[in-house]
């Protein structure tokens, strides 16, 4: 029954790979220029992508409350070039992100959430926490519903969603403009052939090039369904990418549940700290900001702006040289907090990601409480740094290296730690440069259909292959190949033995599949083949380590080397071979 | 190997909200309407708890997800 594969042709204006944050925000504004929008989302747009269950925080620029402060749109820019990315950054995206944010916010607002509060004394009563740069830039707020919010609102515009597809490949002329994409069905036997005129691609980041320290699968802080599917079908269509070595080291957090607290100044603050097994502090906690006296909060410190130290690359800790020398365990202390300040948290943490859940087993499966008990600081699983420092190039439009085909949110690369802030703007953006340039386009272009059955005649023979592995017991593969050649330590001989093995797999081994569940994880398996190999082979081409600002680390030259490195490191596939140009930042 | 989520038939009605959403589409709905759906896939699920969160009769005690050993936080008790 399943393998028969039925072919599913549509015609959309514009089609978005991935309904995240980046895609919905990206489906809502385009369908405000009168052309058909679709999203092909490999889950459900009612709780997919990074924010699929969540978010509590994002940072951005609000003039009415920083001017009052002092702080202006440059000193925030300047606190996330310099602060957090030490200087590895899209200085042209990162400006236009910082600009844009509170327009989305007010947006969002629009769509139904909740940022002010009447408890807050911060004009236009927001919720202000430190994070990420020297200024207090967080604003914390109700987004648990924010994916939600988003697939009522893009519906209400009349958008397409189809749920439950996977895309595989991106078609285009030979004039070279994109002309749409193929995806497979997860739940049925299904080929979609997708015609569009213009198409945006923001599938996220990468997961699963690591195993879970905890050796259970899906213990991951991001969601483990995000494969890298637009970073792989990009560089199998020649598209240029960057920053694909910087997978990082891993560090300390909550132990075993991995879960996006990462740290006291994030989703635990203000009353978290991170004590050693003698009690000592480690990192100290924080405070609310005071705004009542705003004008001391300014004289604290003269002269600088910084009055708490966000938890940045900076002054995060290195726990594992802290383990090493012997001031293990660790544990994430709040009982100093006051009952206001622990009630702040828990709303703050049930608003983001697994946080919801993970409150409630912490309270009726382990009779947890903040107040009283404290939680072990344990390794977390490796991941690709910094959300949006990988991934694809774009220019300042959004536009990829295939004409016609922007990308958005973590699908870019160069702008680290662009988190939700990146993927509402540019999500915005490019939703608006797509309608456009769809609009430009005259007709749909062909699809050759030899494409099509070749495609068809693959996939179905994942079906019926009776040599054909399990999907994960490639992933474990590839991932010990990742995860041992790619570690936290790496050399040109380690790399080479480590591109060899995995091209050795790529080569032998073939998919098993019963049912298109079962062919919608061998797809996913299949991106992180081709990730992998990008972060294998990346790393051979960056020829220095430069710890800051992610971790990377190359054994045979161990020095940072800015003359020669301080550069994105882009790759591009060209007839079947690799192409690294350096881009200067 | 793993139970990650386990249904109340007593209370669950069947609504499926839960197949619809879980990212990693691990459930199967039941053959008959209003009965529980299964976890066809366990060992894919990510424990991300959206069938939890997003389940209309959960403070009714629907569904209760449950973390396998070996994610379980590492605790240190204070004085009560």
């Amino acid at each position: 029954m399943d393998s028969e594969i039925e072919v599913i042709s549509l015609e959309t204006d514009v089609l978005i790979i991935g309904g995240g944050l980046a895609g919905c925000m990206a489906a809502i504004k385009a369908s405000e220029y009168g052309v058909s929008v679709t999203i092909a989302e490999k889950a459900n747009t009612l709780a997919s992508g990074c924010a699929g269950s969540g978010i509590d925080h994002m940072w951005a620029y609000i003039p009415p409350v920083h001017e009052k402060m002092g702080y202006t749109l440059e000193d925030l820019i300047e606190s996330h070039t310099k602060g957090i990315a030490n200087g590895f950054i899209n200085g042209n995206l990162i400006h236009f992100i910082a600009r844009e944010t509170y327009n989305r916010m007010l947006d969002l607002e629009g769509f139904g959430l909740k940022f002010r509060y009447e408890d807050s004394k911060i004009p236009g009563n927001f919720r202000i926490v430190h994070q990420f740069h020297s200024e207090p830039s967080a604003f914390n707020f109700d987004g648990r519903d924010v994916k939600v919010n988003l697939t009522k609102e893009a519906k209400r515009r009349g958008v397409n969603i189809i749920n439950r597809v996977t895309v595989v490949e991106l078609l285009s002329s030979s004039e070279g403009h994109v002309s749409g994409a193929l995806g497979v069905g997860t739940r049925e036997s299904k080929l979609y052939v997708f015609k569009a005129k213009a198409v945006i691609l923001s599938t996220g980041r990468v997961n699963r090039l690591s195993r879970s320290v905890t050796g259970v699968w899906g213990n991951h802080r991001i969601p483990v369904n995000e494969t890298g599917d637009g970073r792989a079908m990009a560089f199998r269509a020649g598209i240029p990418l960057i920053n694909m070595e910087f997978l990082s080291p891993s560090n300390f957090s909550i132990g075993n549940f991995e879960i996006n607290l990462g740290s006291p100044r994030n989703t635990t603050q203000p009353a978290g700290s991170i004590v050693d097994a003698n009690g000592e502090i480690i990192v100290p906690r924080a405070s609310f900001y005071n705004w009542e006296e705003l004008e001391k909060e300014k004289v604290k410190t003269p002269g600088v702006s910084v009055k708490q130290e966000p938890l940045s690359p900076r002054t995060r800790q290195n726990y594992f040289q802290l383990h090493n020398q012997g001031k293990g365990p660790f544990y994430l202390d709040l009982t100093g907090g006051t009952e206001e300040e622990i009630r702040y948290i828990e709303w703050s943490i049930s608003q983001e990601g697994k946080g919801f859940f993970f409150l409630d087993y912490l309270k009726n499966q382990e009779d947890f409480d903040f107040r009283r008990d404290k939680l072990e600081w344990l390794p977390n699983s490796r991941e690709m740094a910094g959300t949006a420092a990988s991934g694809v190039v774009v220019n300042n439009d959004l536009e990829t290296g295939m004409k016609g085909l922007f990308a958005a949110g973590d699908e870019v690369g160069g702008v680290p730690w662009s988190a939700s802030p990146g993927a509402f703007t540019m999500g915005w953006h490019a939703g608006e440069m797509a309608a456009k340039e769809a609009m430009n386009q005259k007709a749909y272009l062909d699809i050759p259909e030899d494409k099509i059955s070749a495609l068809r005649e693959f996939y179905q023979g994942f079906f019926k292959n009776k040599e054909g592995l399990h999907w994960r017991e490639i992933e474990m593969a590839v991932q010990n190949i990742v995860d041992h050649y790619a570690g936290d330590v790496r050399t040109e001989k380690m790399l080479l033995r480590g591109i060899e093995r995995l091209k050795n797999i790529k080569q032998n081994v073939s998919f098993a599949a019963e049912n298109p569940h079962e062919l919608g994880r061998c797809l996913e398996v299949m991106s992180v083949i081709d990730n992998a190999d990008m972060v294998l082979r990346a790393s051979l081409e960056r020829k220095e380590s430069r710890l800051r600002p992610f971790g990377f680390f190359r054994a045979d030259f161990p020095q940072e080397n800015d003359d020669d490195y301080f550069a994105f490191l882009s790759m591009r596939l060209n007839k079947n071979q690799i192409e690294f140009a350096k881009i200067p930042l | 190997m793993f139970k990650p989520v386990v249904f109340n038939k007593r209370v669950c009605n069947g609504c499926n909200i839960c197949v619809e959403i879980c990212p990693m589409d691990i459930f199967e709905p039941h053959a008959k309407k209003g009965h529980p759906p299964s976890v066809k896939y366990p060992e894919e699920c990510c424990y991300d708890g959206v069938c939890f969160e997003r389940c209309p009769l959960r403070d009714k005690g629907a569904i209760k997800v449950i973390p396998p050993l070996p994610m379980r936080v590492s605790i240190l008790r204070g004085d009560v």
